[in-house]
């Protein structure tokens, strides 16, 4: 009895449904402040993101003709689902995860795909033509963060890889492994060959998130915001929150990735910390670029991360492959 | 439950989708000069949007020529409720210069119903500020008014 | 209960001539003779289970009992060890699928006689393929095989580009044939005989030689010929888009699984050479070319069925690169991937079918916007399309999955960054699949219904049925990883690799430790990841709960007014424009915006490659056997060279 409180606990409160859409809303809203403060703007206020995704779900949801309803209205929530169920695998705080023997690394990298599959779905079924040309972008933006993505897992998994205590076989792409890792020989981003692959993810973050420079899908002024062109009301609400849950996600990742092991003994100083860290993350990686870049082309992007990001991970993968 | 916190939020966080009804580019300039640092219209809570799905705040600006007319119905109709009309500047309301022409059928009153009208020609950021943020509480009112 | 394998085989024959001598008369009489000729073969399948999966036992078949004599196999046997029935099982729940599908599926066509008879004997043969413990049997499997496949091919003569398809197929895959037909006979003339478990005992005592490595290339590059692989692939496409769908499903269920087969059989049972790097990269090689040349092939398809047919031989890459590697997870997560294929694989040919049937199209840029004129339809492909992308927690995350593991624990293990490398290719293959099958879905059952389409039916339940019960595999296999693992892919494990088990069941014990084989089984396939797709549905579950209350407790107590949600069919008139798309504010009629060319970004970076593949894929057949004779030769040069 105690046990299964303890387990809804984590699946609701912490680190489950509560806490991310906590963080979630409080990234977001320190992301367009500081957008609109390194714009010489006052910015709106910290809660706004929390603001529009209430305003939406008092608006009302027209499904236009050609919408499968069905999947129109499926499809935000199994998104938004599924990006949830992420957080109860990443190991956070105290080194272990809420429900560490379901998912490993790879797990996370198909459900952050499934989300945005989600999110193209969804978009293919409003039958907008607009939305075509948004999930097109989605997708390619998708193929092109995957593949420095990958390398990066690849990466950390052979720097960390461990043989099970108990049944003395290797532990492949473990996050427990990577955690354990990086308490006995401190954080990776230590590590200097894998200096490139946190380089490269930083990268993949705003990408995956869909931050502005990376925002191919859902760019507004010229293809009508893509992919959401035909949403609206609570199911708009419900993807705005995904949106927002993702990018405490990939920082998150970031920390379990790189930044793991670190403790100061007691939780509610760890939590504090780790707070902060996806908050710096969020400014390096999302603000930052968003303040400074203008929107890429959809084939700029591509390029971009099949060369030059991809590049990192790969020179780390290899410096990693040769025992450095 | 969160009935109230929806209505708070509705004066929050107003999207605005913007109409060029075949406007001479004054007011969308200026419209766009409120959107920009310099009046920033986000601290408010305002934002553009690209679809009229999205829109709780339409600003329609120009004399409604007659190739923009059916456009605008249709992209009038295309806003779900709760919604505002705002009209930018004069031509709008009244034709301004370009009443009587051929070309233009207008006002906007004809098409629906006008919630906020900001007058001259250009109006001054601060006047369309001024709107946009009466604006928001009328939509915060509608938004009320569907709940009963 | 040893009888069984042979008298699958022979129901599936006999019928196939019943059905030619009876059917032309009575079309119930040849409905039922079908229905029983493949229900038959899947029972007594389904009936070896437990004697050969649970107990582990061999079962040996000598034809007219002509049992080996002073330690000769002269006669031919059926030899049936876990191994053979995995794919047995795999042959003939397709061919069950298969038949109740073409039921009503191939109403619109005529002589379905014809039809009937060569499918029955297509299925005879890759049954008798896959029982077959002697390899001329095997060889003469696959030429009946090869030519009804070609003739079914061919069966809808008035489509455009069902002859040449089928005679591309026949050229080229009769230079396949022969390529098995000289490595049996230049290992007949090194070893005087033909039976799988002594060639093996032969092999291994006397050791390679030139010929015998000759015959291993060749043997290699005819298997890998009826599974496709590259540089066979466009012949499967051009196969697949002119057969009838439940053909389709066969050819890509089941024949490239006999390749699949054969590659299994040689590498780990007659030459036992899985270990060596050399044989290591030329089949995890080929099988990583297959797996990308033909995913970003399918990029550039306007026909449903030609990208599903890319589709096909990219995941038989996925089989072939897992089996290539040597290991034990390697081939665990080989035979669940090829398993898996057939279902995901037949299932979306067959929607594939079910659009054909009720629109007469398979054009992508011609269809749309099916999905609310046949949301069964719909339902089904969504679950193929997501199982063949690897999406948790369908099947094809599951093995995709297990593959990744294992080529990059043999990396790990052998420290050799090529099998990485494989690895990075695996998994690029699987998102490039994933965006294939969205455009898809946009362009067949999302976007909008062309004018023409307005009054397309749902498929009838006949045809509904049969896909059906593949999709509930999809999810079931997919859901039940564990079990998989250890009820049915430990035994096959372990009969690829106990040959001793294999030539001693057939030969008589001892005769393997005589000639020096020693491998015997396994333990179990050790799976080192962590996934439990049940555990993840539970957690699925319970926020979906939690998310659903708090909306419930959200909403006011009169639903009308707290979350208004208008849609079109209930309310609105015809032309309303508040549910028409936003088009900028034009009609629908007048606006210019569509996405004709959904990868646009990726292929404008990757425009010369795109550019060599097309013209590549000449279409002229000269070219595909020149392609066909280069690979042959590479291989050949390749074995002597380095083996």
């Amino acid at each position: 009895m105690n046990e299964l409180l303890l387990n809804l606990f984590y699946v609701l409160v912490f680190p489950g449904l509560l806490f991310c859409i906590l963080m979630g809303v409080l990234l977001a809203g320190l992301d367009r402040v500081w957008v609109a403060r390194m714009q010489r703007r006052v910015g709106p206020p910290l809660l706004q993101p929390w603001y529009d995704f209430l305003k939406c779900c008092g608006k009302e949801t027209i499904v236009p003709r050609h919408a499968k309803k069905a999947v129109y209205f499926a499809a935000p929530v199994i998104g938004f689902v599924a990006l949830m169920t992420i957080s109860l695998f990443l190991p956070v705080v105290k080194g272990r995860a809420a429900f560490s023997g379901t998912a490993d690394l790879v797990v996370i990298l198909y459900l952050l795909t499934l989300v945005s599959v989600c999110m193209m779905v969804g978009a293919s079924a409003t039958g907008s033509p607009f939305a075509g040309v948004g999930l097109s972008r989605e997708m390619v933006a998708m193929i092109s963060y995957e593949l420095p993505f990958v390398l990066v897992i690849l990466a950390v998994s052979r720097v960390t890889l461990s043989t099970d205590a108990v049944t003395g076989l290797p532990l492949t792409f473990s996050l427990q492994a990577i955690m354990e890792y990086q308490e006995a020989n401190g954080p990776l981003i230590t590590h200097w060959s894998l200096i490139p692959a946190a380089i490269a993810m930083l990268f993949v973050i705003p990408c995956e998130v869909g931050m502005h420079p990376f925002d191919v899908s859902e760019a507004e002024t010229e293809i009508c915001e893509g992919t959401l062109a035909e949403y609206s009301g609570p199911p708009l609400a419900v993807y705005k929150l995904t949106h927002m849950v993702k990018m405490y996600i990939m920082t998150a990742l970031f920390c379990v990735l790189f930044l793991g092991g670190l403790s100061t003994g007691i939780l509610f100083f760890d939590v504090v910390i780790f707070i902060l860290v996806c908050a710096l993350l969020t400014f390096i990686t999302m603000s930052l670029p968003h303040a400074v870049c203008a929107r890429f082309k959809t084939e700029q992007v591509f390029k971009f991360y099949w060369t030059v990001v991809a590049g990192f991970a790969a020179v780390s993968l290899i410096l990693v492959w040769l025992g450095l | 439950m969160f009935e109230k916190l929806i209505d708070n939020s509705m004066e929050k966080s107003p999207w605005i989708f913007h109409i060029n009804a075949g406007s001479c580019n004054g007011c969308d300039i200026e419209l766009v000069s409120v959107l920009t640092p310099r009046y920033d219209a986000e601290r408010l809570g305002f934002k553009l949007t690209g679809t009229p799905r999205q829109a709780d705040i339409v600003v329609v600006s120009g004399p409604i020529t007659v190739q923009t007319r059916d456009r605008l119905v249709r992209t009038l109709a295309q806003v779900p409720e709760p919604r505002v009309v705002v009209s930018l500047g004069s031509c709008p309301r009244s034709g301004n210069v370009f009443k009587g022409s051929y070309a233009i059928d207008g006002p906007l009153e004809k098409y629906t119903h006008v919630d906020v009208s900001v007058g001259g020609c250009t109006p001054k950021p601060e006047a369309i500020m001024a709107a946009l943020v009466q604006a928001a509480q009328i939509l915060a009112e509608k938004r009320k008014e569907m709940r009963k | 209960m040893e009888n069984f394998p042979i008298l699958a085989i022979m129901t599936l024959f006999v019928c196939a001539f019943i059905v030619s001598l009876v059917g032309r008369r009575n079309v119930v009489v040849r409905n039922v003779v079908v229905t029983i000729a493949v229900t038959v073969p899947l029972v007594m399948m389904l009936c070896l289970i437990p004697t050969v999966f649970i107990d582990g036992e061999t079962i040996v078949y000598w034809l007219g009992n002509w049992a080996p004599e002073a330690d000769w196999a002269i006669g031919i046997c059926l030899e049936v060890d876990a191994l053979s029935l995995f794919f047995g099982l795999i042959v003939t729940v397709a061919v069950f699928v298969s038949g109740l599908y073409s039921f009503t599926y191939m109403n619109h066509d005529d002589s379905l006689v014809n039809y009937y008879t060569l499918f029955l004997m297509l299925s005879g043969s890759v049954l008798g393929l896959v029982l077959s413990g002697d390899l001329f049997n095997i060889f003469v499997m696959i030429e009946i095989m090869t030519f009804t496949a070609v003739a079914l091919t061919a069966f809808r003569n008035t489509y455009e580009g069902a002859l040449e398809g089928a005679f591309k197929y026949l050229a080229v895959g009769s230079l396949g044939s022969t390529c098995v037909l000289l490595g049996v006979a230049m290992l007949y003339s090194q070893l005087h005989t033909l039976n799988l478990a002594q060639v093996s005992a032969l092999l291994s005592s006397q050791g390679t030689n030139p010929v015998t490595i000759a015959a291993f290339a060749f043997l290699f590059i005819g298997f890998g010929s009826k599974a496709f692989l590259f540089p066979f692939q466009p012949l499967a496409a051009d196969a697949h888009a002119v057969a009838p769908a439940s053909i389709s499903l066969m050819i890509s269920g089941v024949l490239t699984k006999c390749g699949v087969y054969g590659i299994i059989r040689l590498v780990y049972v007659l030459y036992q050479n899985y270990d060596q790097p050399i044989v290591q990269y030329l089949v995890t090689g080929f099988g990583a070319i297959s797996m990308f040349v033909c995913v970003t092939m399918a990029f550039n398809q306007h026909n449903f069925k030609r990208l599903l047919a890319f589709h096909s031989i990219s995941q038989v890459g996925y089989v072939i690169t897992a089996v290539g590697l040597g290991s034990i997870l390697g081939v665990g997560a080989g035979l669940y991937h090829a398993m898996n294929h057939t279902i995901f694989k037949g299932l979306l040919f067959l929607t594939a079918g079910a659009v054909q049937h009720q629109t007469g199209s398979l054009d992508l840029d011609r269809l749309g916007g099916l999905g609310k004129r046949m949301p069964k339809t719909c339902l089904l492909f969504l679950i193929g399309a997501a199982s063949i992308s690897g999406l948790p927690p369908f099947n094809g995350f599951a093995s995709k999955w297990m593959i990744y593991q294992a080529a990059f624990l043999h990396g790990v293990t052998t420290g050799n960054f090529y099998f990485i490398f494989i690895c990075v290719v695996a998994l690029i293959t699987s998102v490039l699949t994933l965006a294939s099958f969205i455009k898809v879905a946009q362009s067949v059952f999302f976007g909008q219904l062309p004018e023409e389409y307005k009054d397309v039916e749902e498929v009838p339940l006949t045809m509904r049925l049969p896909m059906w019960v593949l999709a509930i595999l999809c999810i079931l296999t997919g859901l039940f990883p564990d079990f998989i693992q250890e009820k049915i892919l430990t035994p096959a494990v372990n009969a690829v690799f106990n040959v001793m088990g294999y030539i001693d069941a057939a030969m008589g014990t001892g005769y393997a430790a005589a000639s020096g084989v020693t491998a015997a089984g396994i333990e179990g396939i050790a799976v080192t990841g962590t996934w439990s797709p049940t555990s993840w549905l539970m957690l699925l579950f319970c926020i979906t709960c939690a998310v659903a209350i708090v909306f419930l407790l959200a909403s006011p107590d009169d639903k009308q007014k707290g979350l208004p949600v208008s849609s079109a069919d209930e309310t609105a008139q015809p032309l309303d424009a508040k549910y028409e798309p936003f088009f900028s504010g034009e009609e629908a009629v007048y606006s210019q915006v569509g996405g004709s060319d959904l990868f646009w970004g990726f292929k404008h970076n990757w425009r010369r490659y795109f550019h060599f593949m097309h013209d590549w894929h000449s279409g002229i057949v000269n070219d595909y056997a020149l392609y066909g004779v280069v690979a042959i030769a590479f291989v050949l040069l390749f074995c002597i060279v380095l083996l």
